[in-house]
């Protein structure tokens, strides 16, 4: 049993989740004295009508201030100022959040700014500037992967200096987390798949990468569980709700495993993919998972072979040699990865050289992929792989990703089996 | 009753607490010391002689000073590139310098884990054990810079528990290694070392 010489663990965000989940908001904020919250949330789901079901949910026991639906795909730090004046200006006491990462992310943006003072997020930049106490916040995710509902961390976008800004404090966790299967019930098949690969990424990563830790393990475990049982049969079954709650809630546990412990070159390469080619984040996470696991096999068998209780239940795990189980594990993902790609009609990619727009363009060339390999260096998640990452190997593991093709293992650089 | 909520309230803003400095454990700060002198020099002239280092200082911006220290009050390094892209350690005292990253192991014994090799950096990162005030990215250039140092300073055998992947044959030849070694040690104690310690005295 694996047992870090150290590790911190901290999840205190409130999580209410079932039917009618978002009925009980208006108590929970009432226990923190707020009652007029803003909304933040983006166009898609305020036409999907999901702020419309929220307000006839909550609306008459809050007096809900002005919704903004301006929040861009990417967090921009113009748009948290811009919302944090209204918020200002209309006496809020209180933030609701209805989106996906990015609606989350502006939302603590937002929070830092108006609970803090000051005029603008840039004067919060950088480690350790926000040591307060901050305003009431409630997440509601319309998704099923980011986990951001319960991660210390927002990241926001600087467009004149063309940077991600990273905000991190334990006061940037919500007060509430909100899982209502309503929420997730408009997702389309094909971003349902994407996202909750997403978060099984999450888990999966933070379950055999460099901080892995026995609380963040148990999380890990119960989120991949879930996802492998619920995934293929929502993408089928849209409209089992029970299902779509066990999602959100996987996504959810994978964000408190993943904020705990962190993720490692998954992660790492998926980023510098979505930052140059501007793929769909989880579209990248499904893609590169299993590459992420064969890569580090040689240092993490013994707990990527673990997953496979998980991932493939009991008595496959029973049935399974123990030298076997890694494989095994490595194959469960690429064939979810392929069941969903059949049940989504070929719209959730299995590899790179099939991700294309809504105009049909390859998203990532293959004449991208060396400047993509150059620039892995810059992104945090590299520390935490087990297996040294250079961009020689992040440059073979790409071409594997979008050819299609399993690594080729002997071209793996093994650093030992620390 | 009010007037003990309200200094309560007062003790809860953690900016207003001093930083409690230990006086003791001369021997572990004086041994951190040293490496950070040693690492810091072997930086600079690492940044003359291998191609990696000299491409990552190329890549930040102009200018760049950052610090590398144990919390609470050192000891520190202090290294940047001066007006003409030249990186330069610029001693232990981290006084009147324009600082752009800050990176500081929580507490001396920590810093004893890495610095005696029992945790790689990575490890150390994983253990958050380090502060980082500053851009993440610039501060993993400079893990990344310590690395190659650390293998250029070290015999295999140690610099293998310091760095996650000890560079095979094909990512840096013994030759190579060797030559980079006496260069870096050479320049490190160089008559150069004598002036930083008289500036930083």
């Amino acid at each position: 049993m694996f047992m870090p010489g150290f590790y911190d663990f901290c999840c205190r965000a409130k999580t209410i989740s079932g039917e009618n989940a978002i009925e009980k908001i208006p108590g929970h904020l009432a226990g923190l004295n707020a009652n007029r919250p803003l909304i933040i949330t983006d166009k898609g789901v305020e036409g999907a009508g999901l702020i419309d079901m929220v307000r006839d949910a909550v609306g008459d026991e809050l007096q809900i201030g002005p919704v903004c639906n301006n929040v861009p795909v990417d967090s921009d730090y113009k748009v948290v100022d811009e919302i944090a004046g209204i918020y200002s200006h209309e006496a809020c006491d209180s933030i609701i959040a209805v989106g996906g990462g990015s609606v989350i992310d502006t939302a603590k943006g937002v929070n830092i700014v108006v609970s803090l003072g000051g005029g603008s997020l840039l004067d919060y930049q950088g480690a350790g500037k926000v040591r307060k106490r901050l305003n009431p916040l409630a997440i509601l995710p319309t998704t099923t992967g980011t986990g951001s509902e319960m991660t210390l961390v927002a990241v926001i976008a600087d467009p004149d200096r063309h940077v991600k800004m990273l905000f991190t404090s334990y006061f940037l966790l919500p007060d509430l987390a909100v899982l209502d299967p309503r929420l997730t019930k408009t997702l389309p098949s094909f971003l349902t798949a994407a996202t909750a690969m997403d978060a099984l990424c999450h888990a999966c990563e933070a379950y055999y990468c460099m901080e892995k830790n026995p609380m963040s393990d148990v999380f890990a475990l119960r989120a991949i569980r879930a996802i492998s049982e619920n995934l293929l049969h929502v993408v089928k079954n849209p409209d089992d709700t029970q299902a779509r709650l066990e999602l959100a809630n996987a996504s959810t546990m994978a964000g408190v495993a993943f904020s705990n412990s962190m993720v490692g070159m998954v992660h790492n390469i998926g980023h510098t993919i979505g930052a140059l080619c501007h793929v769909p984040h989880g579209s990248c996470m499904s893609i590169l998972l299993p590459y992420g696991m064969e890569y580090n096999l040689h240092r993490r068998a013994g707990e990527i072979g673990e997953l496979l209780f998980a991932l493939g239940g009991p008595e496959m795990y029973a049935q399974t040699r123990r030298t076997d189980r890694p494989e095994k594990v490595i194959e469960l993902v690429r064939r979810l990865n392929q069941d969903l790609h059949d049940a989504t009609d070929g719209r959730h990619p299995r590899f790179l050289k099939e991700i294309y727009n809504s105009r049909g363009e390859q998203m990532v060339p293959q004449s991208m992929l060396p400047e993509i390999a150059r620039n892995i260096m810059a992104d945090g998640a590299r520390v935490y792989n087990p297996e040294e990452l250079l961009p020689d190997d992040a440059r073979m593991v790409l071409e594997h990703a979008w050819e299609g093709t399993a690594l080729d293992r002997r071209k793996i650089k093994r650093g030992g089996k620390k | 009753m009010k007037s003990i909520s309200k200094s309560a309230n007062k003790t809860l803003n953690i900016s207003r607490y001093p930083e409690i400095r230990p006086g003791t454990k001369l021997i572990k700060k004086g041994y951190v010391f040293v490496m950070l002198l040693i690492v810091g020099r072997a930086i600079e002239a690492a940044a003359k002689v291998d191609e990696s280092v000299k491409k990552i200082f190329a890549d930040l911006p102009d200018r760049f000073t950052f610090y590398l220290g144990v919390a609470p009050g050192g000891p520190y390094m202090v290294v940047g590139k001066d007006r003409d892209g030249n990186v330069r350690y610029h001693g232990w005292n981290l006084h009147g310098k324009k600082i752009d990253l800050g990176m500081k192991i929580k507490n001396i014994e920590s810093a004893i884990k890495v610095f005696t090799f029992q945790e790689s950096t990575a490890q150390a990162f994983a253990y958050d054990r380090f502060i980082v005030e500053g851009n993440l990215p610039q501060a993993l250039a400079v893990v990344r810079v310590i690395d190659i140092v650390e293998v250029h300073l070290l015999p295999k055998v140690i610099a293998g528990l310091a760095v996650k992947r000890y560079p095979k044959w094909s990512e840096l030849s013994p030759v190579k290694k060797h030559l980079n070694r006496v260069r870096i040690y050479l320049k490190s104690f160089s008559p150069g070392l004598i002036k930083v310690i008289y500036r930083n005295l």
